[in-house]
């Protein structure tokens, strides 16, 4: 008997030798990857790719059995290569990168794949992979879990529901004034300690904000958004104070914030019509001492040692200003920022008469902290592996006549949502035909000599779609949908004389063409969305640029709204975890806003259907304070 | 270490499990680390059933497995490797299942289960039997019955699995958003029963209430549960006549195991009848294909398999979640698993 004398007998030697060359694509090296990797291994994977752009933590060795205490800091990808080689059999490649890098990972790259696998933490890639393997047809397994939650989705591009066919979540928002002089839970404080005073007296650049009057306040209390934007200046002379390093100036930040302002919010009548008044906490209470001391991080500590520790730490972050730049990112890893953030948000928890919460627990709120076990992994995993061999067609009884037949999993038992049944298996739905990725543009991949970015203009580019497939060039507008620029439309031409290079098309720009010219049934051209390519020659011609040859199909206006008709990929990865969002209806000069806000970072982000209270991811999008 | 000590998770603990304690708590975390669990078999679903519980914490570890390393085992086995054939294979698993984390205290003994007196097994809290034949099953029952000690034991068929759970009688307590009705005490179903219900407020949020639900769980011996499985009564029409073909398959190989394929086609019919099914769903090439596995492990399906027993696992030491009762399937084609109560 032979190593692969199991896999033999259930699925046959032909398919074996199927199996044994089959190249997959593995995106994710993590929780569920690690798991998916040994799985994949054991079932003789000719060859497998892996990708993973992290590094190892110590918070990851509960579940990520491939990785050890001593590998920490160490990247995942090759790490996890490395743990593998006593089992395996297959040909492996790991990568160290970001999986919408398009310049270590351009199209047709993905195109070399059998079959992708996705293992990632994050929307913003999971949808960048779905939207690739919506270009190249190739079949994705979609996986996610989130504590006891797991789910696995087969996508088999034009036959089965696409990642993006049902929404996504949307978090849920704060209003400004909840945060700023109402909060009733610990949250509002956590998130007001993070992102409104750590963020303050940390992290921001020195600047004013200009656009007051177009802001949304979540109030119209005159009163109030008066209070508020002082209290916004004050934040900036307390910032002086931090850079400044005096720090027996301390106590005076620590009365501002919870005596002074507090006051001043006890003035405001409305406020307190109906709500209990806050408490503002007394000089007494505000001491001197600046010693450092450890604490225990997961019981709940008495308001005098919040206000302790608040200023001990208070004074250590005074000192790192000056080593680093005048400026400290919130980072729920580096416990001085944790500890600030904790200590302030308990504090006005105190004064607001909210339960005040341990170091742990807050960890979990600020730093976006999603649980993540052994169990949940494995069993997405195994799930996502099985069923590989019916998308690959290698399970001879088992065979699909169409691929609506496959099964997508959830957790049911382990979910809560059944006693009687420990999965929950429906077949795969078609595509959403109001899928804004999948259904509702077509697709193509344009292909330019190299020399010419450089040379064609944007209004060139312009002309030759047009011609190519009977677009109004007029009405035409071009959007650049990976970095969310608008680059062309009917009123915006001062683009029109640049050169590509110049408005960075680059290989790997997705550009969206639409033009809504309405015929007389109420129809328009669909959007067309093309991967930018480059033709490796250096003098190419403008008749070597090469376009997919087809028609684009009529769609239907149809009466959307104006959220529905906002491309999907409105919220854009940057980097490993942080995330732009932008606001495409701007109209300053480069057409776009750009925000930072923290993306999730624990493991495995459920994106499909999350319903803990546990996931939270903080958002901040013109002042709302957004949860998942 | 005072009684006091034993009970408090170490910083180091605290940052390690700190993405599974966010989910079941300190508490239960520390619980883990006193428990003391028996393996037997480190087969396929045996190593995924370790691996999870010693990278969860578990505190004592404890393999029984007399088998020797064959080369198709490499096949479906992540901690052996080429060089390991021909040893015994839980001395082979050791050094790289204590690897994977270094706090678990790890035995294994390479003695045969029949070998074994019932005080041995009078010093674990939990067993958890991979690879066994039914008759083997039955006496280990007998045992953990005898010594009141729970039992999950698992067996895969290739593409299909199935796991046995006798936690003889069992209270576990778990929390839940209350939705419109208010839970009341009395029976759910023929094997659980509400005993207890508390109703809590969110402290964060008031509006929130959560109850505090006490179930009992009563659980029946292997021997029995294959002697009286019936779904009669328990399924609408619908439903029976869309019961999971390996449902029938698995538990017909249970109790008598096959010589044959001839064997298994007659006697699947007959385990049809006394679980008042109907056997017409029942292809001949799909008892053909089962026949083929019939034993046979395989990789993804031990992770599944072992996720599930791992995780019931831990709850129960946690007390957590409500567990499982007491016979599942998995048919790793539809990647259907249903939960009976027998």
């Amino acid at each position: 008997m032979s190593r692969a004398s199991n896999i033999s007998k259930i699925i046959g030697p032909q398919n074996l030798e199927k199996l044994r060359s089959t190249k997959c694509l593995l995106i994710g090296a993590g929780g569920i990857g690690s798991e998916l990797l040994k799985d994949l291994i054991l079932m003789e994977f000719g060859e497998i790719h892996i990708v993973d752009l992290d590094t190892i933590d110590l918070s990851n060795l509960n579940r990520q059995f491939l990785f050890r205490q001593r590998d920490i800091k160490q990247p995942k990808s090759t790490t996890a290569v490395k743990a593998v080689q006593g089992f395996n059999n297959s040909k492996l490649v790991p990568y160290e990168g970001n999986i919408m890098d398009t310049t270590q990972f351009p199209l047709h790259w993905f195109g070399s794949f059998d079959i992708i696998f996705n293992a990632l933490d994050n929307l913003a890639a999971r949808r960048y992979v779905n939207k690739m393997s919506q270009f190249l047809q190739v079949p994705l397994l979609e996986s996610g879990t989130s504590g006891f939650d797991g789910y696995m989705q087969p996508i088999i591009p034009t036959e089965t529901e696409c990642f993006d066919c049902t929404k996504k979540e949307t978090p849920k928002t704060f209003p400004v004034c909840t945060i700023r002089s109402t909060p009733s839970q610990p949250i509002h404080c956590i998130v007001w300690a993070k992102n409104f005073l750590f963020a303050q007296l940390f992290a921001a650049d020195i600047t004013n904000d200009a656009d007051d009057e177009t802001k949304d306040w979540g109030t119209t209390d005159e009163e109030e958004i008066k209070r508020i934007k002082q209290e916004t200046n004050e934040l900036q002379e307390l910032q002086n104070i931090i850079l400044s390093g005096d720090n027996s100036q301390i106590p005076k930040i620590i009365e501002k914030i919870f005596i002074h302002d507090i006051e001043k919010l006890l003035k405001i009548d409305n406020l307190w019509k109906t709500r209990t008044k806050p408490v503002p906490l007394t000089e007494s209470q505000i001491k001197t001492d600046l010693t450092d001391r450890d604490m225990d991080l997961s019981t709940v500590w008495p308001i005098a040692d919040q206000i302790q520790k608040l200023s001990s730490i208070t004074n250590k972050l005074m000192t790192r200003m000056k080593a680093e730049n005048n400026h400290i990112e919130f980072d729920k890893d580096d416990e001085d920022t944790l500890e600030f953030v904790a200590t302030a948000a308990n504090i006005r928890s105190q004064i607001f008469h909210i339960p005040m919460k341990s170091v742990f627990d807050i960890k979990q709120t600020a730093g976006n902290i999603i649980p993540a076990i052994a169990t949940t992994n494995a069993i997405v995993a195994g799930l996502s592996a099985l069923v590989s061999l019916r998308v690959l067609s290698l399970l001879n009884y088992a065979k699909i006549s169409k691929p609506t037949e496959l099964n997508m999993v959830f957790t049911a038992k382990a979910s809560n949502i059944s006693q009687n049944r420990y999965l929950t298996n429906p077949t795969l739905a078609p595509p959403n035909c109001n899928c804004p990725v999948c259904s509702r543009v077509v697709r193509g991949v344009m292909k330019i000599p190299r020399n010419l970015f450089g040379e064609l203009k944007l209004k060139d580019l312009v002309s030759i779609l047009a011609e190519k497939y009977s677009f109004d060039s007029e009405e035409l507008s071009v959007l650049d949908t990976t970095g969310h620029r608008l680059l062309s439309d009917f009123d915006f031409d001062s683009l029109d004389e640049k050169t590509l290079e110049e408005i960075k098309i680059i290989p790997g720009t997705l550009l969206l063409i639409t033009d809504e010219t309405e015929n007389d049934d109420g129809t328009c051209l669909k959007p067309l969305e093309l991967y930018i390519d480059e033709i490796a020659s250096d003098d190419g011609k403008m008749s070597d640029i090469s376009l997919p040859d087809m028609k684009i199909p009529l769609t239907k206006i149809t009466s959307t709204t104006e959220e529905d008709n906002k491309p999907v990929e409105d919220v854009v990865p940057q980097n490993n975890g942080e995330t732009i969002v932008l606001d495409l209806e701007d109209e300053d000069d480069e057409k776009v806003k750009k925000r930072k806000f923290a993306g999730a970072d624990g493991d495995d982000a459920l994106s499909k259907k999350s319903k803990s209270d546990n996931e939270i991811e903080i958002i901040e999008e013109d002042d709302i304070i957004a949860l998942d | 270490m005072t009684a006091s000590d034993s009970n408090k998770l170490s910083a180091d603990e605290i940052a390690l499990y700190d993405r599974q304690i966010r989910l079941w708590g300190m508490a239960a975390q520390a619980n883990m680390r006193s428990a003391r669990v028996l393996l037997v078999n480190i087969g396929s679903i045996g190593t995924e059933v370790a691996k999870n519980v010693v990278l969860s914490g578990i505190g004592n570890l404890y393999v029984l497995d007399e088998h020797v390393v064959r080369e198709e085992d490499l096949g479906c086995q992540f901690l052996l490797t080429k060089g390991d054939v021909g040893a015994q294979r839980a001395q082979a698993c050791l050094p790289r299942l204590q690897d994977l984390n270094p706090r678990v205290n790890l035995q294994v003994d390479c003695a045969a289960l029949s070998s074994k007196p019932r005080e041995f097994f009078q010093g674990f809290d939990l067993i958890v039997a991979t690879e066994l034949r039914s008759e083997e099953i039955t006496a280990l029952n007998k045992i953990s019955r005898a010594l009141g000690i729970p039992i999950y034991v698992a067996g895969s068929n290739g593409l299909f699995s199935y796991i046995f759970v006798d936690l003889i009688q069992f209270e576990s307590t778990e929390e839940k958003l209350k939705s419109g009705r208010s839970t009341e005490c009395g029976h759910v179903s023929s094997n659980r029963e509400v005993i207890d219900v508390q109703v809590r407020h969110d402290e964060d949020d008031p509006k929130k209430v959560y109850e505090k639900i006490t179930t009992r769980n009563s659980y029946k011996p292997f021997h029995e549960l294959l002697q009286s499985a019936t779904l009669q009564d328990k399924l609408t029409r619908r439903q029976a006549k869309r019961v999971n073909n390996v449902l029938p398959l698995t538990v017909s190989c249970l109790t008598q195991h096959p010589g044959s394929l001839k064997d298994l086609q007659r006697n699947v019919v007959q385990t049809c009848n006394d679980l008042h099914i109907t056997a017409e769903n029942l292809k001949p090439e799909y008892i053909e294909q089962f026949y083929t596995q019939l034993g046979i492990e395989f990789a993804p399906v031990a992770a599944i398999i072992g996720g599930a027993v791992a995780q019931d696992v831990i709850n129960i030491l946690g007390k957590k979640a409500s567990p499982l009762n007491n016979f599942l399937v998995f048919d790793g084609i539809t990647l259907e698993m249903p939960i009976y109560e027998f």
